[in-house]
């Protein structure tokens, strides 16, 4: 690989790096947890239910 | 013993006032939780961790919501979880609140 082979390279990996998306695992952990903690289902009308 | 109508969705809940699970309501630990079933309403719930069904089991042990939580190593940061999450639970009347 020539030098300016390994030089645009780099210039594309370091385009990927700033335009990537930002992402904030504890945020998002965050609101599954808070979705998940607690789930509700009614079993009115199934079948066999009295 | 009297029961006040629970109002509200998480902003309604009381965390400093005594809560209690309701007599109709059936819990059943899970691996994941729990499992609660309410007779009087037909509703099912799902508890989806320990922690959680620490807090509302041991409910009825303290004066309040607040101290239940304290008391089953939810940390500050979280509590505002949980808080939500009790407050699902009174509004699908699992729980409610009880007298001092």
């Amino acid at each position: 690989m020539t030098e300016q082979a390994v030089l645009e390279q780099a210039v594309i990996e370091e385009k990927v790096q700033v335009t990537g998306p930002v992402i904030e695992p504890a945020e998002d952990e965050a609101l599954v947890a808070d979705e998940l903690l607690v789930e509700e289902v009614s079993i009115d009308g199934m079948c066999g239910v009295y | 013993m009297p029961q006040e109508p629970v109002g509200g969705g998480g902003a309604g809940f009381d965390l400093d006032r005594p809560w209690r699970v309701d007599e109709r309501v059936a819990v059943r630990p899970e691996p994941f939780g729990a499992l609660l079933y309410h007779f009087g309403t037909r509703r099912l719930s799902f508890l989806k961790n320990v922690t959680v069904l620490t807090v509302l089991q041991s409910l009825d042990e303290h004066p309040s919501a607040r101290s239940a939580c304290a008391a089953a190593g939810v940390p500050a940061d979280a509590l505002p979880v949980y808080e939500r999450a009790l407050a699902t639970l009174a509004q699908s009347q699992m729980i409610q609140r009880r007298c001092a």
